[in-house]
C-alpha cells in the first residue's frame, strides 16, 4: 500500500477524534490504524507537528492501570480548524461520488 | 524487534535534536509500548506496527529543521531543512532538491549580475578620474561630466538591482519553508 494521503486527511482524523473527548496517543493512534492502514509509528510525528502549530495542548493525567498517560486537548483553533477541514472534505467527496455515479450511469 | 531495540534504535537516529525534544518523543514511544502491552499485545506487534524506527525519527528530524529554519533564517539551515527532507524518500529528491538548487543557482546568477553592474558604474567612475593620469592608456570617447553621470547611473543601478535579489531571496527562504511544511503533509505514506 503506497497512497499518498491528500493534505488534511489524517489531521481531520485526529481532529475530529480530539473534538469528541480528550484522548491519549495510543488511542488516537489504535482508532486511526484500525480504520486507514498507515505505519502506526508516523502517526506520532503528526501529532508533534499539530501540536507545534497550536491546534491542541497536552496534559498528563492519572490511569486506574498505572502510570500517568499524555492526553491531547483541543484548543480554539483546532476545533475552528476541525469544522473548516470537515467541511472541505465532505465537500470533495461529494464531488468523487457525482463524478464516480454519473460515470456508472451511463454506462 | 522488541521494545528495547525500538528505543534504541529510535533514540540512536534522533542524536542530532536537542535532548529535551528528544525526551519527549521517545517518552511518547514508551507509553505507546506501555499501554499496547496492557492491552495484550507483545512487543515484537508493536514493534511491528509502528514500522520502521529509522523512518520516524527522519520525520521528526526534517520537522525540527524545518521549524529551525522557519524561526532562524540562516542560509545553513535552509539547507539543512531540504537536505532532511530529501532523506524522507526519492520523490523529494525530485520534487524538493532539483528545484532548490535550480532556483538557488538562479538567485547566485542574479546577485553576481547585480554585483557586476555595480562593479562597472564604479569602474566608470575611476575611469574618470585616472584618465587625466594616463592619457597614453585610457581614451575616453564622452566627455568628463557625461562619463560621471553615466558611472553614477550604472551604480545605482546595480544597488537597485542588489536590493531587488534580497527580497528575492528573502521570498525564496519563506516560500521554500511553506512548501517543505506543505510537502511533510502529503508524504505520510505507508
Amino acid at each position: 500500500m503506497n497512497i499518498q494521503f491528500k493534505k488534511g486527511v489524517l489531521e481531520l482524523c485526529v481532529l475530529s477524534m480530539l473534538f469528541k473527548k480528550d484522548c491519549y496517543g495510543y488511542e488516537l493512534v489504535n482508532e486511526i490504524s484500525k480504520n486507514i492502514l498507515i505505519s502506526e509509528g508516523t502517526i506520532y510525528p503528526l501529532l508533534k507537528r499539530l501540536k507545534d502549530e497550536g491546534y491542541f495542548t497536552t496534559y498528563l493525567e492519572e490511569s486506574q492501570e498505572g502510570p500517568p498517560r499524555k492526553y491531547y486537548k483541543l484548543t480554539d483553533l483546532g476545533a475552528s480548524t476541525k469544522v473548516e477541514l470537515e467541511k472541505e472534505w465532505f465537500s470533495f467527496v461529494e464531488g468523487v461520488n457525482k463524478i464516480v455515479k454519473e460515470a456508472n450511469e451511463r454506462e | 524487534m522488541n521494545k528495547h531495540e525500538f528505543l534504541t534504535t529510535l533514540k540512536n537516529n534522533l542524536a542530532s535534536m536537542p535532548e529535551a525534544e528528544k525526551g519527549e518523543i521517545l517518552y511518547d514511544y514508551e507509553e505507546h509500548f506501555r499501554i499496547g502491552q496492557e492491552d495484550g499485545k507483545s512487543e515484537e506487534e508493536i514493534a511491528a506496527s509502528l514500522g520502521d524506527p529509522r523512518f520516524i525519527a527522519r520525520q521528526f528530524k526534517a520537522d525540527f529543521s524545518i521549524n529551525q529554519a522557519a524561526t532562524n533564517t540562516s542560509a545553513g539551515n535552509i539547507f539543512k531543512a531540504v537536505l532532511a527532507t530529501v532523506g524522507l524518500g526519492f520523490f523529494n529528491l525530485v520534487f524538493v532538491f532539483g528545484p532548490f538548487m535550480g532556483l538557488v543557482g538562479a538567485l547566485i546568477v542574479f546577485f553576481a549580475a547585480a554585483l557586476g553592474v555595480t562593479v562597472g558604474g564604479l569602474g566608470t567612475l575611476l575611469v574618470v578620474f585616472l584618465a587625466p593620469a594616463f592619457p597614453d592608456f585610457i581614451a575616453m570617447d564622452v566627455s568628463p561630466v557625461v562619463a560621471v553621470f553615466m558611472s553614477i547611473g550604472t551604480t545605482c543601478l546595480g544597488l537597485l538591482m542588489f536590493i531587488g535579489c534580497c527580497y528575492l531571496a528573502k521570498f525564496f527562504y519563506k516560500g521554500t519553508v511553506k512548501y517543505l511544511k506543505w510537502n511533510m503533509d502529503i508524504i505520510t505514506r505507508k
